[in-house]
């Protein structure tokens, strides 16, 4: 309590305070719109930041991190296109929410829930940061095997009505994930001879294709021809022109009390194994809570819990990764890489020795944290009310700007031409998968986990000198190969049990 | 006719001052419009603070924006075949790192040092060899001797086949005449956290990526394998003070594409040659743990040859043996 005293005291100063609610707006814009991700934002601004203070420097940085995570959110929810791949898992639930005129709802658990999830990760780091970062430290190429073996029987599960076509999706994005370096070998595979190719598809051009291009050429041929009834907004149609409420009421609240719980959890723990970020993190929140959810079949469907648990994991993961970045000098994701540069030209480096010697520093930080998780609370609900304005417009103009934000953030993500005709083959993929009613969730899937199971596969064996056992000796390995044998063998075990009962 | 001669003259007009303004034009000081500067690596790292803070200082002395964009993919070959692809007019500059004498031999693209006006050398970052604080070895020689009676055991972590730091693991493998396992990470940092959590038993990567597990207690670094000690750890001694010949290490400078007229390659190196010496790029440097090693053009492009024949006959032996 007296170290949260210490902290406040230093950030709760007016220069700090406008330099982190800079940091929030700019967060809120570089999260919403699809393309400009979290990392670059903050690595662009570091060397900016530079000759401020420390405390008004990473309030600038802090403010922007925690605002986009959150703010990915709103275009994942409103628009289906997640607007940093901290959300993709946002996807699953908050857009059918949507569909289901519940676009408000959406948006409330996407901000309430992630200031949730983000301040339960800054408290774990709080109590726990180096049991935490030790525990971090036992994942090795094994372990990382078989937590992306599990997220990919996921698979399944986000599937929809059919697993055939689900499977055939995952196979695709498999497949696709294949293009680029050989993981071990580092020879090019499947590049057609191509430099660009070299080293693969990127994923977020081809993200953006998918869900951006993809739904927008799809409503574009769906609605084209017909009645000019058709494309006027929704909300003219039905004759409203609220979202309605925001704000979850208290049984709604319970009733997501474990996934909240569960979401936090896994996102604090996959934030601090470095080289995971809130991606992932998110993906496996929403399946550890759909396994053990009363209400499995909505999630996907549209189903709250399914969304509360997305939002806390993508948010908590933050302070995961700051744990095992500030306790030992490790990253935790690609965006606390970029944080060790701007800690290191305030000339404090990372590790055990700057919680001994330098513990203004991180109090100071943790501070940060907590207020611009508060900050976007507060300015979330009316950010995102305006928002969702957005899907009251016209389609026609909805879906230029779509269009131009896609193509504009695939480009300016790497600077290269070549990633905007890879978007565009994403969207080419994406309006098939519309068409022909495939599910978008296991191409994505794949393309996320595909080569990490690959390489770390691969790793593993090069570790214990090819002997395969290494996968279920090692205790966190083995318990989640037997959660994926299981997730693979139950819908077997069930259809027999129900065959008997007929 | 009185009205066609008139035309006449109007066009030879408007030909003599195009041409008097093309020669205006082409005397006026160089530099008029912003330049751009490519950078290979994403935004955070070692490459981009140097080609940023440079930007930064640079465009101060030269009265233009520099604007610094970054072109990733490919181990920066990407960004280096855009560079050599530029008009050669000063106004495109990018960021060599040592790929620069490496893609070719990984076959990734026909580059080569040959195919740029270097401008300067800015940076360098010497390999070390890091083991686990708890390790059976705790001096360099010990290492050695371990290595040689346990061949093929130890496993050594790499920020990826045929990178650098795998580089500086074979020559000390050959060096010192034993054998290592190979294990290839995505990037230096997973490699030094799979060292931290007991996964693997050294990495070869330089000393600022260990900073921190050293100063924490859990690692030790028993040897640099540049050709001085690091700044960071002044006790740690050279592999060659021990009498071993290995000098592996990255680096980093800045290029033009070939063709570059003289006057405007000359205006663009002595301004960053002033801006390297300003207080604030030496003191950002500092804090960043950047090691500044200048070399002006011509050394540069001495010693970026020296480089590339070495990885010319290196490298396709490292990946055979994969």
């Amino acid at each position: 309590m007296e170290a949260l005293l210490v902290a406040f005291q230093q950030v709760l100063q007016p220069q700090v305070l406008l330099y982190l609610i800079l940091g929030t707006v700019l967060g809120l814009a570089v999260g919403t719109l699809p393309g400009l991700t979290a990392t670059m934002a903050v690595a662009i601004l570091t060397p900016l930041t530079f000759w401020l203070p420390p405390e008004s420097g990473l309030g600038v940085l802090i403010g922007v991190w925690n605002a986009s995570i959150f703010a990915g959110g709103i275009s994942a929810v409103l628009l289906n296109i997640p607007g940093t791949p901290a959300s993709i898992a946002s996807t699953f639930d908050g857009h059918p929410l949507v569909k289901k005129d519940q676009a408000g709802l959406a948006l409330g658990i996407n901000v309430l829930y992630s200031a949730i999830g983000g301040l339960f990760g800054i408290l774990i780091f709080l109590i726990a940061a180096f049991p935490l970062a030790r525990f971090a430290l036992s994942f090795g190429p094994a372990e990382y095997f078989a937590l992306g073996l599990f997220g990919l029987s996921m698979m399944i599960a986000v599937s929809g009505t059919s697993v055939v076509k689900g499977l055939i999706a995952g196979f695709i994005g498999l497949a696709l994930s294949l293009v680029g370096l050989d993981p071990m070998l580092a020879t090019p595979r499947f590049n057609l001879g191509s430099t660009q190719l070299i080293t693969g598809l990127s994923f977020i051009p081809l993200m953006i294709g998918i869900f951006g291009l993809g739904e927008v050429f799809y409503q574009m041929v769906t609605t084209l021809g017909q009645p000019q009834e058709q494309t006027k907004p929704q909300g003219e149609r039905k004759g409203f022109s609220s979202l309605g409420r925001m704000l979850v009421n208290a049984k709604e609240f319970v009733q997501t009390l474990p996934a909240t719980i569960i979401g936090s959890v896994t996102g604090v723990v996959i934030g601090a194994i470095p080289g995971s970020g809130a991606d992932i993190a998110s993906l496996i929140g929403w399946e550890f809570s759909r396994r053990t959810s009363k209400r499995k079949e909505e999630y996907g469907k549209g189903s709250i819990e399914g969304l509360a648990a997305t939002c806390t994991a993508n948010n908590s993961c933050l302070g995961g990764a700051l744990t095992t970045m500030m306790a030992l000098g490790i990253p935790g994701d690609a965006v606390t890489a970029v944080l060790i540069g701007s800690f290191m030209m305030y000339g404090v480096q990372p590790g055990p020795a700057m919680f001994r010697d330098k513990s203004d520093f991180v109090f100071m930080v943790i501070g940060l944290m907590i207020l611009a998780n508060l900050f976007f609370l507060a300015t979330g609900f009316i950010f995102s009310r305006f928002a969702g304005g957005f899907i009251l417009l016209p389609k026609p103009i909805m879906w230029s700007t779509i269009l131009i934000l896609s193509l504009v953030g695939s480009f300016s993500l790497n600077n290269r031409l070549f990633d905007v005709w890879v978007a565009f083959l994403g969207g080419i993929l994406g309006f098939l998968f519309r068409r022909y009613q495939f599910p978008l969730g296991p191409i994505i899937l794949a393309l996320i986990l595909g080569p990490i199971v690959e390489r770390n596969f691969r790793t593993a064996l090069i570790i214990s000198h090819g002997n395969p056992a290494i996968f279920l000796t090692r205790p966190i390995s083995l318990i989640f190969i037997l959660g994926t044998a299981l997730a693979l063998a139950s819908p077997l075990f069930l259809r027999k049990k129900r065959g008997q009962k007929e | 006719m009185k009205k066609s001669r008139l035309n006449i003259f109007l066009l030879m007009g408007i030909v003599f001052s195009l041409i008097l303004a093309s020669g205006v034009s082409a005397q006026a000081a160089f530099p008029e419009k912003e330049i751009t500067l490519i950078i290979q690596a994403a935004p955070g790292g070692v490459s981009d603070a140097v080609g940023r803070t440079m930007a930064a200082s640079a465009e101060k002395i030269l009265g233009v924006p520099i604007v610094p964009t970054n072109i990733t993919g490919a181990a920066g070959a990407i960004a280096m075949g855009e560079l050599k692809e530029s008009p050669p007019d000063g106004y495109t500059i990018g960021y060599v790192p040592v790929e620069l004498a490496m893609v070719k031999a990984l076959g990734y693209a026909d580059i080569s040092p040959e195919d740029f006006d270097l401008i300067m050398r800015v940076n360098i970052v010497p390999a070390a060899l890091t083991v686990r604080a708890d390790a059976p070895y705790q001096t360099f020689e010990e290492f050695v001797e371990y290595a040689k009676e346990h061949p093929g055991e130890i496993l050594v972590g790499t920020s990826g086949t045929g990178s650098i730091w795998h580089i500086a693991g074979l020559a000390l493998e050959e060096v010192i005449g034993a054998k290592f396992t190979y294990v290839p990470f995505d990037g230096a940092a997973p490699s030094v956290a799979a060292l931290m959590g007991g996964h693997i038993h050294a990495v070869t990567c330089s000393p600022t990526e260990v900073l921190s597990g050293v100063e924490g207690g859990d690692l030790k670094i028993l040897a640099v394998l540049g050709e001085k000690r690091s700044p960071l750890f002044p006790e740690v001694p050279t592999a060659q003070e021990l009498g071993f010949d290995i000098n592996v290490m990255a680096w980093g400078g800045f290029a033009l594409p070939k063709g570059t007229p003289e006057e405007v390659y000359d205006t663009i190196a002595s301004a960053f040659w002033e801006a390297l010496e300003t207080e604030t790029f030496q003191k950002i440097m500092e804090e960043r743990g950047i090691e500044v090693s200048p070399l002006d053009g011509p050394a540069f492009r001495e010693f970026a040859m020296q480089q590339f024949e070495m990885y010319m006959d290196l490298i396709p032996r490292a990946l055979e043996q994969q």
